[in-house]
This record gives C-alpha cells, sequence and structure tokens, in this order.
C-alpha cells in the first residue's frame, strides 16, 4: 500500500506581507485613497501644531492666581487652584484621606479581579467590589464608625460622582435582572409590573426622574422623615439604571439556547439554582459589551446632576468659573479637564471590561 | 386497596408506564395515545421520520414536555404539576441531548460535578471522585479541566453522558445522540452507549443508527403521525415489519 505524506507548509509570497506592503495597501492603494491619504495629513499638520503648543508649550502651568496666566497658552493654573475642589469637592481637608482610602481599596479591588485566579476572584473581588461603595459610604459618613462625622452637604467633586455612579451600579445589578426574569415570567401580574417598571424608568427622560427625585420621592416618605438629598439621588440613578440594565439582560437571556435550560432541567436543578449557575453566568457573558455601554451612561450622566444641585464635578467646576477672582474666562480649560477625566474613567472601564471578556470566552482553543 | 394500586403493584418491575398519552401543541395533536411499558434493565430504541412524535415522547419523561392527557409513572413516582414530583422524577432519569448542551462557561470536571453538588448535595472532593471515575470511562479523564468549546463533538457528547452518569440514574434517555456528529466520531459515542447497556443501564433511544438498534435493542419502536405504529424485537422489525408505513421507512433509511 502507498504511503500518504503531507505536503510541507510553504511561506506566503514576499509581496503579501511585511510593513510597506501594510502602508501601500492601507493608505496608498489607489489614487483616490492617496489623495484622502495626503489630504488628511495635511489636516493634521494644520490642527496639531497650534494644539499641542496651546495645551503644553505655550501653556502657564505654575503660580496660584490667574495673574500667574501670562503666556498665550492654556491656564492649567485654574484647574491646578482648584483641582481638590474638583476632586474632593468641599470635604473638610484633614479627613481627605477618607477619600484616598476609599480610591485607595477601589483600585486594590479592580487589581486583584486582574491579578487573583478563578476561584479567589469569585471567593474575593467578587464580594468586595459589591460591598466597596457601601463601606465607602460608612467610611465617607464617618459617624457609624467612630470617625468624625461629614454632612454630605459637604461630600462633591469627582469623588462624588464616581461614589454615585458606582452605588447605584451596583443596586441596579441585581435588581434589573430581577426585572429581567419578570418580564421573562409566564405569571401575569409579575411580567405586568415588570414592564411597568422597566418602561416607566427607560422612558422617561433621566432630568425629569431627578427633578421628580427632587420634589415628588419626600412625599412618598412618610412625614417628618427627611430623606438625604443623595440618597434621593442615589434610589433615582439606581431605578433609572435598572430600567436600561433590564432590557440589556433580556437580550442576554435570548441569546442563551433553550438547550442550556433543558440541560439544567434534566440534572433536576431547581429554578434558582439553574437561573444564577447555569444562565446568569452566560447571560452576563453576551452582555458585557452593553453591560458597560449602560455604565459609562449612567456615570456621564451623574453630571446631570448639577441641575438640582448636588455638587459633582461638573457643577464644582462651574462654581470656579463664576468665582471672582477667576473671571479671566477659563471655560475651555475647565471643561476641557472634566472631560479629560471622564475619558481616562471610562476609557479604563472599556479595557477592564474586555479583560474580563477575555476571562468569560471559554470557546477558545488551545 | 384499590384496583387502580393492586394493579401497579402488579407490574412493579416496569420502571415507566405510560397510558393513553396525549400532547397538543395549540391545536396540533402531536402524541395520539401512547402506551408504552419499560422493564428495568430494558434497552429500547425508537424510530420514525421526522415529526413522528419520538423525541417529544420521550421528553415528556423527564417533563421537558408537558402532556395535557393520560398518564406517566416513572419509578413508581407519578408525573403530576407538583414540583416534588418533577424533581424526584428527574433525579433517577438522565438525559442525553443531540446538540451535548454542556455547559459552556463551566469546565469539564465543573460540568459533571454540578449535579451532584447542588441537587444532590455532595461534598465537592467526592463529587469530582465521582466524575473523574466516569470521565476514564468515557476514555477522556485528560480533558477534565478544559472547557467544553475545546472539545471535539464526539467527545462533548461523551461528557454529557458522563455528565448524566453522575448522577446516579436508573434510566438513560438519549435523544438522537449522533445526529450532531461527524461520521468520524459516531462509532466512539455509540461504544460507550452499548458499554452502558450491557452494564444492564434501563435506556431509551431516539436515534437513526440501525446497527446499534441490532446490536443492543431488546425492543424497537416505531413512530409515526404521534402514534406507536410498531414495537417488537429487532430481528422482526427489520425482516418481518407488519406495515406498509414501516416497511416504507425502512427501504428509505436503508437502501442509498
Amino acid at each position: 500500500m502507498k504511503e500518504f505524506k503531507p505536503l510541507p507548509d510553504q511561506p506566503a509570497p514576499n509581496d503579501t506581507v511585511g510593513p510597506i506592503h501594510w502602508v501601500k495597501d492601507n493608505f496608498f492603494s489607489s489614487a483616490a485613497n492617496t489623495i484622502a491619504t495626503l489630504l488628511i495629513l495635511a489636516l493634521l499638520a494644520t490642527v496639531i501644531p497650534p494644539l499641542v503648543d496651546w495645551l503644553l508649550i505655550s501653556a502657564n502651568w505654575s503660580g496660584t492666581t490667574q495673574d500667574a496666566c501670562t503666556k498665550d497658552g492654556a491656564c492649567w493654573v485654574f484647574v491646578i487652584a482648584w483641582s481638590k475642589q474638583f476632586f474632593y469637592g468641599s470635604y473638610p481637608t484633614e479627613e481627605l484621606w477618607r477619600i484616598n482610602l476609599c480610591v485607595l481599596m477601589l483600585i486594590g479591588v479592580i487589581a486583584s479581579s486582574q491579578l487573583l485566579n478563578k476561584d479567589w476572584r469569585n471567593k474575593f473581588s467578587i464580594p468586595a467590589f459589591l460591598l466597596l461603595p457601601f463601606v465607602c459610604i460608612l467610611i465617607l459618613d464617618g459617624s457609624w464608625i467612630g470617625l468624625e462625622y461629614v454632612s454630605t452637604d459637604y461630600w462633591g467633586g469627582f469623588a462624588l460622582n464616581v461614589l454615585l455612579a458606582a452605588a447605584s451600579i451596583i443596586v441596579a445589578f441585581p435588581l434589573s435582572f430581577v426585572w429581567a426574569l419578570g418580564r421573562r415570567s409566564e405569571m401575569p401580574f409579575i411580567k405586568s409590573v415588570s414592564i411597568l417598571l422597566i418602561e416607566f424608568f427607560r422612558g422617561v427622560p433621566v432630568l425629569a426622574l431627578f427633578f421628580m427625585g427632587s420634589v415628588m420621592l419626600p412625599l412618598f416618605f412618610p412625614e417628618g422623615t427627611n430623606v438625604d438629598k443623595l440618597v434621593r439621588v442615589w434610589i433615582v440613578l439606581t431605578l433609572f439604571m435598572a430600567g436600561y440594565m433590564a432590557e440589556v439582560f433580556r437580550g442576554g437571556f435570548q441569546a442563551v439556547p433553550t438547550g442550556q435550560y433543558e440541560a439544567a432541567d434534566s440534572l433536576g436543578l431547581s429554578y434558582w439554582q439553574k437561573t444564577l449557575l447555569i444562565i446568569l453566568p452566560q447571560v452576563i457573558k453576551v452582555s458585557m459589551p452593553n453591560i458597560l455601554a449602560t455604565f459609562v451612561m449612567l456615570f456621564k450622566n451623574t453630571t446631570f446632576l448639577l441641575i438640582i444641585g448636588i455638587f459633582e464635578v461638573l457643577s464644582t467646576t462651574q462654581t470656579a468659573l463664576t468665582n471672582s477672582n477667576w473671571l479671566g474666562g477659563h471655560s475651555t480649560e475647565g471643561y476641557l479637564f472634566v472631560a479629560i477625566v471622564f475619558w481616562i474613567c471610562c476609557y479604563s472601564m472599556s479595557r477592564i471590561s474586555a479583560s474580563i471578556e477575555r476571562k468569560l470566552d471559554t470557546s477558545h482553543k488551545n | 386497596m384499590s384496583v387502580e394500586q393492586e394493579k401497579t403493584n402488579e407490574n412493579n418491575d416496569d420502571i415507566i408506564v405510560i397510558k393513553d398519552l396525549n400532547k397538543w401543541y395549540g391545536e396540533f395533536h402531536v402524541l395520539k395515545d401512547i402506551n408504552l411499558r419499560v422493564k428495568k434493565g430494558e434497552k429500547i430504541v425508537i424510530c420514525g421520520p421526522s415529526g413522528s412524535g419520538k423525541s417529544t415522547m420521550t421528553r415528556c419523561i423527564n417533563r421537558l414536555e408537558e402532556f395535557q392527557r393520560g398518564s406517566l409513572t416513572v419509578n413508581g413516582v407519578e408525573m403530576i404539576e407538583d414540583v416534588k414530583n418533577i424533581e424526584a422524577i428527574r433525579r433517577e432519569v438522565g438525559m442525553v441531548f443531540q446538540h451535548f448542551n454542556l455547559f459552556p462557561h463551566l469546565t469539564i470536571l465543573e460540568n459533571l460535578t454540578l449535579g451532584p453538588i447542588w441537587v444532590q448535595k455532595k461534598p465537592k472532593k467526592e463529587a469530582e471522585a465521582t466524575a473523574m471515575k466516569y470521565l476514564e470511562r468515557v476514555k477522556i479523564p485528560d480533558q477534565a479541566n478544559k472547557f467544553p468549546g475545546q472539545l471535539s463533538g464526539g467527545q462533548q457528547q461523551r461528557v454529557a453522558i458522563a455528565r448524566s452518569l453522575c448522577m446516579n440514574p436508573e434510566i438513560m434517555l438519549f435523544d438522537e445522540p449522533t445526529s450532531a456528529l461527524d461520521p468520524e466520531m459516531i462509532k466512539e459515542v455509540l461504544d460507550v452507549m452499548i458499554e452502558l447497556a450491557n452494564e444492564g443501564m434501563t435506556m431509551l433511544c431516539v436515534t437513526h443508527e440501525m446497527g446499534f438498534a441490532k446490536k443492543v435493542a431488546d425492543r424497537v419502536i416505531f413512530m409515526d403521525a404521534g402514534e406507536i405504529v410498531e414495537q417488537n424485537t429487532p430481528e422482526e422489525i427489520f425482516n418481518n415489519p407488519q406495515t406498509d408505513r414501516l416497511q416504507l421507512f425502512l427501504s428509505q433509511i436503508l437502501d442509498h
């Protein structure tokens, strides 16, 4: 019998690989492409040098008042002088370590989720992440754990944006999962209540919800109770987020094949075992990009709180811009700073979510 | 003692008793007056054209499908609405699906230990030991820490069989276990099933593998249009079909 021998692999032809070929293929593949490339290069050449000059080279970096801004470029002195307010609001200076501690814990939890193996991630990182906002609230408030009490009137700045977003997301997560389950339920009462909640909180503009939260919500609390303004905002953000997330989860549920439910049923798992052990992990995996999009949206929406007089980072910036010592027109620097801070956070979130997606992806071949 | 109970006692070696079972999908009558008794240790192969109700009937046995009329008793437990009865029956009945339905987010070992740990409340160590035992039986213990997506179809189906066996079931249902497999992988799955049959497991198997039916089946059931048309030993079914419908079916699947 003849022996079968597979042919050896041969290298790819030379003119289809390598950097020069890549440039030619992507930028100069046709006359139209070449023109477009040259036009874009010309445009960049006119825009980038003055931008870099304004941002960095002619920018003013040192000083404490706006009089120090003598050069033509950006007056970063404004941002530096107000940075404490921007990040920490009016939180008492001697207690700032509490906010820093919270930030360090957040970084620690995120790092642990990236560094630990799967077992420890489930045992430590996830519970720590879920508890963190509440621990931070206790630390920032202080009165429950024997520290000096700091009223929420002094909470503010970017720290407040992060805290409100994180605390809302974490409560909204289980809530929206239950709403999504309710919407899929065959029990008519549960189903219609879920649909009503989801559609209400998704259909009403978030600004309207904030006004309702600050004006209407107190009417629902028993007479004489005075619920903190931030707590009301927290409730509104949570419900708003839950409405969106419930729909994200519903999409995720539809992506899980019925065979998964049947396999879980045939093993004799109970409804909640099946939902939490088999369905939820797969729903989270397919929904990860949309979950992140919703997180980012909510995080950015916390700046709307300036409308109802919460001193988050954007309203702090506006306060700084109208301060009588800083009336030199620094709004570009101020808003650019807010934009950059938000962008850094949102981009980091998207990197973290991409790494979670990679960790959840079990379809890879060796 | 009522007449009904006496009857049950008489036939207590029948592990599955299906009486006058009827099922509708909306207006469509999918199962018509199904009567079937399965003895402990019996191996039954169910065949028939697609849409004949063979999968649906099999899936009624562990309540993946509901039925509207008739009765079904598995291992002495009657299938009624009560969640307790349904869960009791599901604990006794293992099922293997056409598309394996392994849990993609869990490793092979976790797929196998999930049921024993959460349903039977076994300690993790014990469940893992049992799982490894069954993985060795289906000849892939080296894949224990991989994910289902990294295995071939044949390997995945063997894992699915092992996953059911870990629950120590009295009955195994197979719903076209080799239909989604490449030809080269069908044999490795059938070998595992034959071995299981030789050990005395009660098996109901929906399949088009007639060679398997001839080799292991005690009884072959031929279904069409929601009815059991014929049931007999494999020899009789293949060599001496009693109805024109079965004759036509056999000529269609055997001559090509």
